[in-house]
């Protein structure tokens, strides 16, 4: 069964990039949101199974968004990607919920260990 | 020979606004590694501008301040230009007690005037210095640095920075706006390089979409 990834990210650098990466995995649909409120919305309108997700953003930020993502569907599973490695910013997005915080720039093999981790966590691993 | 195009496309433009959202994710990183601190990081903005009008740009970006503390730190590589830390003159004493020396008063050996310059020159150090070192890294150079100055109580009329270029010339401007959680005190790092490092930064800005894309 096909795996909805939504990519959150105001650069579009790295939405090329993760959208790239998982271009090679069957079945999976990416779509992209360019900030907090694109993603909560893209969310409530058709839930992703994986939301990879930036947290400095412009409109909303990305730990705005994390608390209204759980808020609104708390098995919603969430990857943050960050320029942002403060420990303390790990550690609070880690306690709202995030399964795990990929440092920028993201490299290939880590994303799609992000997303096998997701899968093996659904029992839908290959 | 005409000289090269004084300017970055729109997409390399965004591609460098990421990766110094990067180095300077790595810089606040660094700080609270020394410092139990909280940096608020906010969307990096790069911009080309005459280096003429750089002390009116700075005026811009820290509306409302008469006067400023000012840390400058040069680097060399490939990559080359200026790094600055720009602070509210009065934020300084937020500084010195960050960084560990909270009864100011009663600091022995260094008058308070004396620990403040230490103090923002430490702060402008770890900030530049690791900021530029990421950004060096990503793009696959390495930067020698100059040692840092401080230059306190800078009003903004005073930044005779133009000097450092060639009259006419362009510079590349990346800058950041952080904060400090729960403390009084919000600046301004930028860095700034010319048009000599234009052509090699092209060809970077290509290398590191090639390793990453």
């Amino acid at each position: 069964m096909g795996k909805s990834v939504l990519v959150v990210d105001d650069s579009s650098v790295i939405r090329a990039f993760l959208r790239g990466y998982l271009a090679g995995e069957e079945g999976v649909e990416v779509r992209e949101a360019v900030n907090g409120e694109e993603a909560v919305e893209a969310h409530r309108s058709s839930r992703a199974d994986l939301i990879f997700l930036d947290l400095t953003m412009p409109v909303m930020d990305g730990v705005t968004a994390l608390g209204l993502l759980r808020e609104m569907d708390p098995s919603v599973y969430v990857v943050v990607v960050t320029a942002d490695i403060q420990p303390r910013s790990i550690e609070r997005v880690l306690s709202m919920g995030a399964k795990s915080v990929l440092k920028k720039p993201p490299v290939k093999a880590q994303v799609l260990e992000a997303y096998h981790t997701y899968l093996a966590s659904t029992g839908s691993a290959p | 020979m005409s000289a090269p195009e004084a300017t970055l496309r729109p997409e390399e433009q965004e591609l460098l606004q990421e990766i110094m959202n990067i180095a300077f994710g790595q810089a606040a990183a660094d700080l609270a590694e020394m410092v139990d601190i909280f940096v608020v990081l906010s969307i990096p903005e790069v911009r080309l501008i005459q280096a003429e009008v750089l002390p009116a740009f700075l005026a811009e970006a820290m509306p409302g301040q008469d006067r400023i503390s000012l840390v400058e730190q040069g680097f060399w590589g490939q990559f080359k230009g200026h790094g600055y830390l720009l602070l509210p003159s009065g934020a300084t004493r937020e500084l010195v007690s960050l960084l560990g020396n909270a009864d100011l008063d009663a600091t022995p050996g260094l008058p308070l005037k004396d620990l403040e310059m230490e103090t923002l020159l430490e702060v402008g150090n770890i900030l530049i210095g690791a900021c530029v070192g990421k950004l060096a890294e990503l793009l696959e150079d390495t930067v020698s640095y100059a040692p840092p100055r401080v230059a306190q109580e800078y009003a903004h009329g005073e930044i005779h920075m133009q000097d450092l270029w060639e009259p006419g010339s362009t510079a590349i401007v990346l800058k950041t706006l952080f904060r400090f959680s729960g403390r009084n005190v919000s600046g301004l790092l930028f860095l700034v390089t010319n048009q000599d490092s234009l052509q090699w930064l092209r060809k970077a800005l290509a290398g590191f979409l090639g390793r990453y894309a």
